[in-house]
């Protein structure tokens, strides 16, 4: 397994601790254009995602690994389908676990 | 028609003066009839007949001429039949005189043995036998006439005329054939007086000193008795049912004066002609001056207005003899049928209490149901008699005695006057803080204000019917509240009506009685067969508790002793697997119920099934183990049934593993189905009919390593003297991460928040009771605890399967620093399971196991 460089679990409010580095999280695609996709956090802020290649089709919710551009969007190199069943608040507390009681069992 | 024997011809038989019939034709009265063969070498066998005849006082033995022999057969001469003699010689045959009769005229057919059975001394059958020998007369004497008779008078005499204490009926027709016998049996009344009084009375024996009253009375009875036989019993009934209701005049005579009129009446009933008053009236005439030595007064009966001596309730007890309670009906039960290995029956008790207080319960059975049944009505006073005491049976019968009444048909019920000095109901109520501390399964009585109620809902029980329950809270001055339960009838009736008067507003109070104290979510009551209900009663507890609680009640805090139950009845207890050894879960009485996060890290696929029953034993089937009678039918031991087609029932022995360790588990048919994913009966088809095998573990193969939420039942088994702490899956849930992770982060909570207990350690589930549906008296096999097993978890196929299957699980291994260590033979590298030590143990002691219900697996297990 790669570690080398580790991406934080984040969620909207998290996101911009970690600018310029790697992140990851999981959005609920809103909408999608050609370059970018729209997406609302696990706690529901607005979240942009740049990049090259996003899936096609797009399910209902959207992993992306990237680096954080600003506090609301992230340029994104990685993207996984997650379907349309997923749980955003389990993700979210863990989100918050990950990067609060719990953060160093993490990066 | 009045008959007169003629008295003393015997006498002059026998003694010479008469010879033939230029003497006389007497009137006798055939006494014994007898069939002789002969046989003469020459000659086919001939048959005559015997007879005694009687004079009313004596009799003599004679045989009826061969041309005679056609009456007796055609039934003209019966026993008993009137005849007047007129063509006889007597003839002295060594040493005895017999009485050859040539001819003879039937003056009566069928008649009652009148008079006294002396018979003449020196003939060979009645040696001396004068009383008993009355007993052994009439032995032979019973036809079917008589046998009426008895049973009548029995119904008649009821207990009045107690002949002998308790007098078994056979009694009864000896007093019935035979005067003499009679009196004797019953009462060791010396034989000469019976007999020899005045002429009059010669065919009874009896003296005539009677007094007139006696007499009168009994004539009356006389010409009751010639009447047909249907009608006297209800005037019998009717006569004695005089002031107390008892036919005694005095209560020396009790006995006697009645069997006299009784039998007098009675066993004449029957007679045609010849019971008429010419016999009553010496009938009555016996006895009065004789109180026989046995009947020590005791309780009942003076006739006419003599007020009866009335035992107290409490006072009742099986040595007592003859006893009579006036009691008030306070509870009636239901005719109950029942069926015992002697035969179908019904029965149904009543409970009576008296005017000091004293309960007991009364049960009548078959015969004696149809007899009072009708005449009991709850709350009326009745004045009972004649019945046997026996212990009580503590299972059903809830009243503060030690014996219960069986009645018989000797027994009599006679209602009477409302006596306001007996109270219409008793209780003893108990304060709901005292319940708590009662037994589990004790009864009592209990008040209290209802303060809620819930709707009816309803249960299966184990046998599959469906019971409708109903709760409601009872508050009292204790400070307590509990939760009572009400099955059956009670949820619809009084739980309808105690739920309009909640609901508008008004706290009702009732008291209930006979409810009984299980132990379930702490402490609770529930109604049994014999409880009853009173809403709003009229006692001063409930005036003084209705009180109370309009000043504090209402708003006072009450501590329930009974806890709230939670919907499925079982809050689910998370644990790991190693808990169920460290905590050593099932050791205790009662099976644990948890639940555990696992994944089935192997599965048995040998034997992953049974062959089961299919027959329904109410709603749900029967799954015993089928056994193969070889042509293709399958026969259960349990229905006694063959079926062609068997159910396939899931047996499967899996193994669990998380995080802390492992164990195994047996899942049956439901929580099988839902961690295969497929029926039974098509997997065993796939590997076995098919032939499928790689379709078969590819099956097994995806079931395996898939995590899922399972509910366990544990419990610790005696196999051959081990124990062994048995896992069975109740259910089986696939694992949803989502909720599963909501789960883990409410546990991250609590343990943040420092909860004592992160996770609930004990269920209340394993406080799981039956609530006895006690329907109320079960003697003779009725069966009637059905158990309501308020189980709601009915996934629980096999509630009591935990049977023993082949195998020995649970001893987990626990991962010591990487290596397994087999906690059965405790080297490493594996587990118990897989020990080798137990492959070679035998397994049938292990497949002997009881399966309740469960089916047994076909199998051995085998090795694996």
């Amino acid at each position: 397994m790669d570690t080398s460089s580790p991406s934080a679990f984040v969620n909207g409010a998290l996101l911009r601790r970690y600018i310029g580095q790697k992140v990851r999280t999981v959005i609920q695609v809103i909408g999608s254009d050609t370059g970018s996709v729209v997406g609302k956090s696990t706690d529901d802020l607005q979240i942009v995602v740049r990049g090259s290649s996003p899936p096609n089709p797009l399910t209902t919710y959207l992993e992306v690994i990237g680096i954080a551009e600003s506090d609301n969007s992230i340029r994104a190199e990685t993207w996984t389908n997650f379907g349309n069943s997923f749980d955003p608040q389990n993700f979210n507390e863990l989100c918050k676990l990950a990067n609060g009681e719990f953060k160093h069992m993490f990066i | 028609m009045a008959v007169d024997l003629t008295t003393g011809a015997i006498n002059k038989m026998l003694n010479g003066e008469v010879a033939s019939e230029a003497d006389m034709t007497p009137v006798l009265q055939v006494t014994e009839l007898k069939l002789i063969q002969s046989k003469r070498p020459n000659q086919e066998a001939i048959n005559r007949y015997k007879v005694s005849l009687s004079d009313g006082i004596l009799s003599q033995q004679g045989m009826l001429g061969t041309s005679l022999n056609v009456l007796v057969t055609s039934g003209n001469i019966q026993l008993g039949s009137i005849l007047r003699v007129t063509q006889f010689v007597c003839n002295l045959i060594q040493n005895r005189r017999i009485v050859i009769i040539s001819n003879l005229e039937i003056i009566v057919e069928k008649c009652n043995i009148i008079g006294g059975t002396h018979v003449q001394a020196g003939m060979p059958n009645e040696p001396g036998q004068q009383l008993g020998g009355g007993a052994g007369y009439v032995n032979t004497q019973s036809n079917g006439g008589y046998e009426q008779q008895q049973a009548r008078r029995t119904d008649l005499n009821g207990g009045r005329y107690g002949v002998s204490a308790n007098s078994p009926q056979p009694q009864v027709v000896v007093h019935n054939s035979s005067d003499a016998g009679r009196y004797g049996v019953s009462a060791n009344l010396p034989q000469p007086q019976v007999v020899h009084n005045n002429p009059d009375a010669g065919r009874y024996g009896v003296s005539a000193n009677l007094p007139q009253p006696r007499v009168v009375h009994n004539t009356s009875d006389a010409g009751r008795y010639g009447v047909p036989a249907t009608s006297p019993q209800p005037q019998v009934s009717q006569r004695y049912g005089t002031g107390s209701g008892y036919p005694e005049t005095s209560p020396s005579i009790r006995p006697y004066g009645s069997a006299i009129a009784g039998y007098g009446g009675s066993g004449l009933e029957q007679a045609r002609a010849p019971a008429t008053t010419a016999y009553s009236r010496p009938v009555q005439s016996a006895y009065q001056p004789q109180s026989p030595p046995m009947y020590v007064n005791r309780g009942p009966v003076a006739r006419n207005e003599a007020p009866p001596r009335i035992t107290p309730v409490a006072a009742l007890n099986p040595y007592q003899g003859r006893w009579t309670i006036r009691v008030r009906v306070t509870c009636k039960g239901e005719l109950r049928r029942f069926s015992n290995p002697r035969g179908e029956g019904k029965l149904f008790n009543f409970d009576l209490l008296d005017s000091d207080g004293g309960e007991i319960r009364v049960t009548c059975f078959n015969d004696v149901v149809d007899k009072f049944f009708d005449q009991i009505v709850v709350g009326n006073v009745y004045l009972i008699s004649r019945g046997s005491l026996r212990p009580a049976q503590k299972n059903y019968n809830h009243l503060h005695n030690d014996y219960e009444i069986h009645l018989d048909s000797a027994s009599t019920i006679q209602q009477c006057q409302d006596d306001a000095t007996i109270p219409r109901y008793q209780f003893h109520f108990r304060n709901i803080g005292d319940i708590e501390n009662m037994e589990s399964n004790s009864i009592t009585d209990l008040i209290g204000i209802v303060s809620s109620i819930s709707p009816t809902g309803s249960i299966m029980r184990k046998t599959g019917t469906e019971v409708q329950k109903r709760a409601l809270q009872l508050k009292d001055m204790s400070g307590r509240s509990v939760e009572l339960t009400m099955w059956g009838n009670f949820c619809n009736a009084e739980g309808q009506k105690l739920q309009n008067l909640c609901d508008s507003g008004v706290f009702p109070v009732l008291a209930v009685k006979a409810g009984r104290i299980s132990e379930f979510n702490g402490k609770q009551v529930s109604t049994i067969g014999s409880s009853q209900f009173f809403i709003e009663p009229d006692f001063p507890e409930a005036r003084e508790l209705k009180d109370w609680y309009e000043r504090e009640g209402k708003n006072a805090h009450f501590t329930s002793i009974s806890r709230e139950f939670i919907g499925a009845g079982r809050q689910e207890v998370r644990k790991v697997i190693t808990q169920i050894k460290d905590e050593k879960l099932g050791t205790s009485e009662k099976p644990d119920w948890i639940t555990v996060c696992a994944t089935i890290s192997f599965m048995k696929v040998e034997n992953f099934c049974y062959t089961a029953c299919p027959n329904m034993n109410g709603d749900r089937p029967c799954s015993k183990k089928v056994t193969n009678n070889g042509d293709g039918t399958w026969r259960c031991e349990k229905c006694d049934k063959c079926v062609d087609e068997c159910d396939y029932r899931y047996i499967l022995q899996i193994q669990l593993q998380d995080h802390t360790g492992l164990t195994w588990a047996t899942a049956f048919q439901e929580a099988g189905e839902e961690i295969m994913g497929i029926s039974a009966k098509d997997l065993y088809y796939v590997k076995y009919e098919h032939q499928e095998e790689e379709k078969f573990e590819d099956i097994i193969r995806s079931v395996t390593f898939s995590k899922y939420i399972f509910k366990l039942k544990i419990k610790e088994e005696t196999y051959s003297d081990e124990q062994r702490v048995k896992a069975t899956v109740v259910r089986a849930e696939k694992l949803t991460y989502s909720s599963d992770t909501r789960f883990m982060l409410e546990a991250m909570d609590k343990l943040r928040t420092g909860d004592a207990n992160s996770l609930p350690v004990k269920t209340e589930s394993s406080n799981y009771r039956s609530d006895a549906f006690n329907s109320g008296i079960g003697t003779s096999g009725i069966g009637e605890t059905a158990s309501v097993d308020a189980r709601r978890e009915f996934e629980l196929p096999a509630a009591n399967q935990v049977g023993q299957y082949g195998n020995q699980y649970s001893s987990g291994a626990r991962p010591v620093s990487g290596m397994i260590s087999c906690n059965a033979c405790g080297s490493n590298g594996h587990v118990s399971a897989n020990c080798p030590s137990l492959m070679s143990e035998p397994q049938g002691e292990y497949t002997q196991g009881r399966y309740t219900g469960g089916g047994m697996p076909r199998q051995h297990v085998g090795g694996y």
